[in-house]
C-alpha cells in the first residue's frame, strides 16, 4: 500500500507499556531484566491470535522469525517423524515461551507447535530476541540452563551435521586406488597334480584363503579356494589325496591391473565370487579377495583391528595407522561421543604399539630385564584425537648387577630409539618437549622413575613439576605390565596426605582462567599463527584435566581417563553429582568439538591443531561453548574450596 | 436488528458521502478520499493496515460534548503492533464534568495542560493514514472526531470503519444459527463482558489506550472465528455479515 503519511509527531504520548510490561514481570526470566529494557520490549512486541488448532510453526518448514510468549491460552509441541508419526514433547501454557530455541539456533522450527486452545502471543522479533541474550546474561543463562537437556544433545548433532560433510570416504577410496595398489602378495601357484592336502597346508602356513593352478603351458588354469575345500572336498567326502585340477574353479576370472578398485567389487559382486586374479600385460600378478576392498573402504573399526592384529610387517603397519582417522569418521557421523571414539583410537593405537613392540623384539631379541612401555599425557588419558604429538616413556626391572645394567641400557637405548622412528612413521609426530622412551631421561629402571616421583612430589619445584604433569597420567600401555603399576602405587602412596605438594597443583590449576571476558565474549590470540582463535585444548580442556588429575591423585584413584577420574570421583563421594554432570556435558561438548575441527583440518590436508574460530561457531555451538567454559569457574571454586586456598 | 448488519458499514455509507460532497480543503482528506474511492476490498486481509481507536468523551451528547483523550493501536500482519500507537489527551473547551473524569479518571486539571484537539487532529490524520478504522461501536467515537475534524479542518475522515461490536453480533448470530442455543436477547455487547466471554485478556476499562487494546484483542478473535476462520478478504469480512438468511 502507498504511504501518504508521515509518521506520528509532537503532542503525542507514548503508550503506557503497562499491559505488557506487567506480564512480563510476572514471567520467567523477563521478571529479571530492568524496567527500562522491559519497556523497551514491550514496545517492540506485537501481538497474534491462534484460534484453537491453529498449527504455528511447522517443524522443518517455519522459518521463525519472532519468540512467542503465551499470554493467554495454550500450545503443544510435538515431533513429526517420516512416516507421519508425532510425538507429543510439551505443553506451554500462559507466561511460557516457544521459538527460541529456532531463533537462538537461526534454524527453521525444530517442532510443531499448535495452539490447543484460542491462544494469544506477545511476539519478540529475532533480532530483539537475540540482543537481550547478548546483553543479559542471566537471561541467556536461563534458556542455557532450560534447554540443557536436549540442547546439549542438539548440539552435538548440529556439530556434526555442520562440521562434516556427509561423504563416506571408503566409497571415495573405490573410486580412486587402482586395484594394483592393493596387491600385497606375488601369487601362489601350484601345479594341477598337487594333492589338495598339500595346497591346503600350504595355504594355512602361509595365512592365504586361494591359490593359482598353472597349467603345463605355463598359464593360469584355475583356482582354489579356502570354500571350495569347504564345499567341494570336506563336504564331498573326496580323499585328500584328490588333485587340486579337481576342485579347482576353471577358468578364472581376472581383472585388469589398471582398474579402480569399485570395478573389481562389482565384477566380484556380479558373479558372486571372492576372488579375483589380477592381470597385468597378460601376467597374473597377484590376487585379491573382497575381504581386501572392504578392509580398503575403512569403515569397519573391526576390520581395522584384525588386520593391524594379523600383521607381520611394520612397513605394513604405517599404512594401516594411516587408516584410523577413516574408521573413526563413520563413528562420528552416527553420533558416537567423543568420549566413545578416543577410546577407539587408543584401542587402534594402542594395538599398532603392540604390533610395533612385539615385532621389534622378534628382530632385536628379547630384552634383558622385563620392561613396560609407558604412555603418558593425552594417550595416557585414552583421550588421543588423531594425530597428537608422542608422549611416551619405558621403565624397566632394576638390573641385578653392573653387566645387566649395561645390557639394558644399550637394549632399551636402542629399542627406544627405534621405536619412536617406526611411531613416527606411522604418523606420530616426536614430541617437541622430548617427553618420549628415545630420550635417555625417559628410558630408565624402576629406582629411577620413583626417584623421579618422589622429588616432584616433595620438594615441588615450579617449571620442573609443571613440565612433567604429563607424566602423572601416565598409563603402562605394553609389556610387562607389573612394573607400571608398581609405579602408579609407588606414587599413590607419595601423594596420600602430601597436601602440600597437591595445593600447589591446585594453585597452579587456578591460574587458568577461562577464555570469557567480562562480557561473555570469547577471549581470542591477539595475533601470530592462530591470531582471532580460541586455543580449546590450553584454555578449555586443560582446566579439566588438572582439575580431574588432582582430585584422583588426592583420593589415590588410579584411572588415568579425565571422565573416568570423574565418574570414580563423584562415585566415592569426592565430587557432587550436579559438578559432575556439569563437567561431563561441558567436556564431552569441547571433546567432540575439538574433534571435529581436527578432523576437518585432516580432510581438507592440514595438520590437526586446537585452535577453533568462534566466528565459524553456530550461535548454539557458541551458547553451549560459553557454558562449557563457565563450568571451569565452578571446577576452580570447588578446588579452592577443597584445598582451602581461599585461606592461603 | 437491521439487514444492513455489516461490520464495514462505514465503507459504504462513507463512500456515498463521500460522492456527494465537495472535495475537501485539507490535502491529507483529499488524499484520503481520492485513495479510498479507488479501494481495493480484494485483497488478503494481512495486506491492509488497520488502527483500532478508542475515544474517551465529556459526555455522549454529539452536539454539546467533546473528545477528552484518543488512543489507537496499529494492526500489520494482522498483528497488533504496540510500537505504532497514539495516544493523547486533550483539552476540552468546556470544563470537564465531575462525573466523566470518574469514569476515565482524567482530571480537569491533567486535562487543561493538554493540547487542544485542533493541534491533535493532523498527528491523528497523519496516524490513520490509509488504514482501515476499527472501534468497539465505532460509530459514537467517528461523530465525534468527524465533528472535530469539520470544524478544524474542513472535512471528513473517509477511510472505511470496522466495528468490533457489529462483527460480535455476527459471531452471535452465527453461533446461534449453528448450535441449539436459545437466542439470548438479553446479551451485553459491552466490550469487557465480551472479551470475558471469549476469555480474551482483559484489561482495565476506560482508557482510551487501554480500551483500543481491548478492541483489537477482539478483532483479531473475530476476524478468526468468523465463519469459521474463512474469512480471507477484506470483502469476505464485508459478506460475513450478509447472510444468506437476509435474501428472504
Amino acid at each position: 500500500m502507498q504511504k501518504m503519511f508521515t509518521s506520528k509527531k509532537k503532542n503525542v504520548l507514548t503508550l503506557d507499556t503497562a499491559m505488557v510490561t506487567k506480564f512480563l514481570e510476572k514471567t520467567l526470566p523477563f521478571n529479571e531484566l530492568d524496567r527500562d529494557t522491559l519497556e523497551h520490549l514491550a514496545r517492540h512486541a506485537t501481538i497474534d491470535f491462534f484460534p484453537k488448532g491453529t498449527r504455528i510453526l511447522t517443524q522443518d518448514v517455519t522459518d521463525v522469525k519472532h519468540v512467542y510468549l503465551i499470554q493467554k491460552g495454550g500450545v503443544k509441541l510435538y515431533l513429526q517423524d517420516e512416516s507421519g508419526q508425532t510425538t507429543l514433547k510439551d505443553y506451554r501454557g500462559e507466561g511460557t515461551v516457544f521459538g527460541a530455541l529456532a531463533v537462538i539456533r537461526n534454524a527453521r522450527a525444530s517442532l510443531t507447535v499448535e495452539a490447543i486452545e484460542d491462544t494469544f502471543c506477545f511476539l519478540f522479533t529475532k533480532q530483539s530476541f537475540l540482543e537481550l541474550l547478548k546483553t543479559h546474561p542471566g537471561f541467556s543463562q536461563y534458556y542455557l540452563k532450560a534447554f540443557s537437556e536436549n540442547y546439549i544433545k542438539r548440539s552435538f548433532s548440529e556439530l556434526r551435521k555442520e562440521k562434516l560433510t556427509p561423504k563416506t570416504e571408503g566409497a571415495l577410496y573405490l573410486f580412486t586406488v587402482k586395484i594394483n595398489d592393493i596387491i600385497r602378495k606375488k601369487p601362489e601357484i601350484v601345479t594341477p597334480v598337487e594333492t589338495i592336502q598339500n595346497a591346503a597346508r600350504r595355504m594355512s602356513n602361509m595365512g592365504i584363503g586361494s591359490l593359482l593352478i598353472k597349467d603345463e603351458f605355463g598359464k593360469i588354469a584355475g583356482i582354489i579356494t579356502d570354500k571350495d575345500l569347504r564345499s567341494k572336498v570336506v563336504a564331498a567326502g573326496l580323499p585328500y589325496s584328490t588333485s587340486v585340477e579337481k576342485v579347482m574353479t576353471s577358468p578364472v576370472q581376472t581383472i585388469p591391473a589398471n582398474r579402480v578398485c569399485f570395478d573389481a567389487l562389482l565384477s566380484m559382486m556380479s558373479k558372486q565370487i571372492h576372488h579375483l586374479a589380477v592381470e597385468d600385460e597378460g601376467r597374473i600378478i597377484g590376487v585379491i579377495t573382497s575381504h581386501d576392498i572392504l578392509v580398503l573402504q575403512g569403515e569397519s573399526p573391526v576390520y581395522l583391528f584384525k588386520e593391524i592384529m594379523n600383521q607381520n610387517s611394520i612397513e605394513r603397519l604405517y599404512e594401516l595407522s594411516m587408516k584410523v582417522p577413516l574408521v573413526v569418521r563413520p563413528l562420528i557421523e552416527e553420533g558416537a561421543k567423543a568420549n566413545n571414539i578416543t577410546r577407539m583410537i587408543t584401542v587402534l593405537n594402542d594395538l599398532i604399539l603392540d604390533r610395533i613392540l612385539t615385532l621389534m623384539q622378534e628382530e632385536l631379541g628379547p630384552p634383558p630385564v622385563p620392561f613396560c612401555w609407558l604412555v603418558t599425557g593425552s594417550e595416557g588419558r585414552k583421550e588421543q584425537t588423531f594425530r597428537t604429538d608422542q608422549d611416551n616413556a619405558l621403565v624397566y626391572q632394576d638390573p641385578k648387577d653392573d653387566q645387566e645394567k649395561e645390557a639394558a641400557f644399550r637394549y632399551f637405548k636402542m629399542f627406544g630409539q627405534e621405536a619412536i622412528n617406526h611411531l613416527v612413521k606411522c604418523g606420530y609426530p616426536v614430541c617437541k618437549g622430548g617427553n618420549m622412551a628415545s630420550n635417555p631421561k625417559w628410558n630408565q629402571p624402576l629406582s629411577v622413575w620413583k626417584g623421579y616421583f618422589k622429588r616432584w612430589v616433595s620438594v615441588p619445584e615450579p617449571e620442573e613439576v609443571l613440565n612433567s604433569t604429563i607424566f602423572f597420567d601416565f598409563r603402562p600401555a605394553y609389556g610387562h605390565l607389573e612394573l607400571g603399576f608398581k609405579l602408579r602405587q609407588y606414587l599413590n602412596s607419595l601423594v596420600a596426605g602430601n597436601d602440600r605438594f597437591l595445593r600447589y597443583l591446585a594453585q597452579d590449576c587456578l591460574r587458568t582462567k577461562p577464555p570469557l571476558s567480562f562480557f561473555k565474549n570469547f577471549i581470542v590470540d591477539r595475533d601470530g599463527e592462530h591470531k582471532n582463535r580460541l586455543d580449546l585444548k590450553a584454555r578449555g580442556l586443560v582446566p579439566f584435566w588438572d582439575f580431574a588429575r588432582i582430585m584422583a591423585l588426592r583420593n589415590g584413584i588410579d584411572e588415568t581417563n579425565t571422565m573416568g577420574r570423574m565418574e570414580l570421583l563423584r562415585q566415592g563421594g569426592h565430587l557432587p553429582e550436579e559438578l559432575f554432570l556439569k563437567a561431563r556435558e561441558s567436556y564431552e561438548f569441547q571433546m567432540q568439538l575439538r574433534f571435529l575441527n581436527q578432523l576437518k583440518l585432516m580432510e581438507a590436508g592440514e595438520n590437526p591443531h586446537n585452535y577453533i574460530d568462534p566466528v565459524e561457531l553456530s550461535d548454539l555451538e557458541k551458547q553451549t561453548l560459553k557454558g562449557a567454559f563457565s563450568v571451569i569457574t565452578n571446577l576452580q571454586s570447588f578446588l579452592k574450596e577443597t584445598f582451602k586456598l581461599n585461606m592461603a | 436488528m437491521t439487514a444492513a448488519l455489516s461490520p464495514v458499514h462505514y465503507l459504504y455509507s462513507m463512500w456515498s458521502m463521500g460522492l456527494l460532497r465537495s472535495k475537501p480543503k485539507h490535502p491529507v482528506l483529499a488524499g484520503s478520499r481520492d485513495y479510498f474511492n479507488r479501494f481495493n476490498q480484494d485483497l488478503p486481509l494481512e495486506e491492509y493496515e488497520f488502527i483500532v481507536l478508542d475515544t474517551e468523551l465529556t459526555g455522549l451528547d454529539q452536539k454539546r460534548d467533546e473528545i477528552v483523550s484518543i488512543g489507537a493501536v496499529r494492526i500489520k500482519n494482522l498483528r497488533i503492533d504496540l510500537e505504532d500507537n497514539f495516544y493523547s489527551n486533550i483539552c476540552p473547551d468546556q470544563d470537564m464534568p465531575k462525573f466523566s473524569t470518574l469514569i476515565h479518571r482524567i482530571t480537569p486539571g491533567q486535562a487543561r495542560k493538554s493540547p487542544p484537539i485542533a493541534d491533535i487532529l493532523p498527528d491523528f490524520l497523519d496516524y490513520c493514514g490509509n488504514s482501515m478504522i476499527i472501534g468497539h461501536n465505532i460509530g459514537l467515537d467517528m461523530a465525534f472526531i468527524n465533528k472535530a475534524l469539520k470544524q478544524c479542518l474542513g472535512g471528513i475522515l473517509y477511510n472505511p470503519c470496522l466495528d468490533t461490536m457489529r462483527m460480535a453480533r455476527i459471531y452471535r448470530e452465527e453461533q446461534w444459527i449453528n448450535y441449539y442455543d436459545r437466542y439470548n436477547l438479553s446479551v451485553s455487547y459491552n466490550l469487557k463482558e465480551l472479551s470475558k466471554e471469549y476469555g480474551l485478556p482483559v484489561f482495565p476499562e476506560h482508557n482510551a489506550m487501554n480500551d483500543a487494546i481491548q478492541a483489537a484483542y477482539l478483532f483479531l478473535y473475530l476476524v478468526h472465528k468468523l465463519q469459521h476462520g474463512s474469512i480471507r478478504t477484506l470483502k469476505d469480512l464485508y459478506m460475513a455479515g450478509r447472510n444468506w438468511r437476509w435474501m428472504f
